[in-house]
């Protein structure tokens, strides 16, 4: 039995650096990831970060690999309490120059098998990264209608 | 086990009928599908080929379903040597309007366990749909170097 995870790979125009700046930065991150600004001291191993919304922690966790401009790494610990039972799970951001562009490789792990967790990322990740590409790509990012919007929020509550 | 698949999401800034048209006309896929055309009349039973720029068919099968611009699928295996033992897979698009983008959803399915054709068809598709995604919203698609996706290793 595999254990579960996500593992979602994208290409995208870009510099390895400005990719990385997108994944760290809150400003941006607001912008495309459908307002929720990522917070932290700094970015490096052992410290912690939180992800919120309006003001509202929505998943927060800690840095576990920092290796501008190659690799992050974080947990993952969504602030809902029906979520707040599960296992904290662990995401890995691995960027390698292919040529002009970025690869991108997100892989979620360590998520409770037939989680609530799972369910969400599972489609919360190709929405986020969509809208990542679109914004380096064209300079916005993707405008989702409010079904979809209500449907990851849900996601992220 | 899981089952041997491969699926994949991506959301577009385009319109469904523009994605279908990026996802059945020949001189489109060009662009973004490492130079390969797509050969089929794009009915129900009529034959799929994929054409290289030199003329050759790297991969082969049919039409499945074609309902325009909601559901596409068909079948394919590469006709290389290195996949004579593997039957034709199924890959299906979905096509959903979110708003003003669209959602894609491709499931690739029915690969024989332990299939080369399975990692090799994961290792492309990304690519592939990430230079589609560029090409409808930017007008350009992405230069992935080929050897870049490592089909051999």
């Amino acid at each position: 039995m595999s254990k579960p995870e996500f593992v979602y790979t994208t290409y995208i125009e870009t510099s390895a650096e400005k990719l990385w700046q997108a994944l760290t930065e809150g400003d941006f991150t607001e912008r495309y990831w459908f307002g929720h600004r990522v917070i932290t001291s700094d970015w490096r191993a052992g410290s912690t970060y939180r992800f919120a919304k309006q003001g509202t922690p929505t998943i927060e966790g800690e840095v576990l690999i920092s290796d501008p401009p190659r690799r992050l790494a974080y947990t993952w610990d969504p602030c809902s309490t029906e979520a707040k039972r599960e296992r904290t799970s662990r995401v890995t951001f691995d960027l390698e120059p292919r040529g002009k562009v970025i690869k991108l490789t997100v892989t979620h792990d360590e998520l409770d098998e037939g989680g609530k967790t799972f369910r969400d990322i599972s489609g919360g990740w190709p929405m986020v990264i969509a809208s990542l590409k679109s914004i380096l790509e064209t300079g916005h990012e993707l405008t989702f209608d409010a079904p979809s919007v209500a449907q990851k929020e849900k996601t992220d509550a | 086990m899981p089952k041997p698949e491969f699926v994949y999401t991506t959301y577009i800034e385009t319109t469904p009928e523009k994605l279908w048209h990026a996802l059945t006309d020949g001189d489109f896929t060009e662009r973004y599908w490492f130079g390969a055309r797509l050969r089929s009349e794009w009915k129900v039973g009529s034959s799929f080929e994929m054409v290289r720029s030199d003329g050759t068919v790297s991969d082969a099968g049919k039409v499945v379903e074609c309902d325009p611009p909601r559901r596409l699928a068909y079948t394919f295996v590469n006709q290389s040597d290195k996949y004579r033992n593997e039957f034709p897979a199924l890959a299906t698009f979905v096509l959903e309007p979110h708003g003003k983008l669209v959602k894609l959803t491709l499931t690739h399915e029915g690969f024989v366990e332990g299939s080369k054709f399975l990692e090799g068809i994961s290792k492309g598709w990304p690519a592939i749909l990430s230079s589609l995604k560029s090409l409808l919203e930017t007008g350009q698609p992405l230069e992935i170097p080929y050897a870049a996706l490592k089909l051999d290793s």
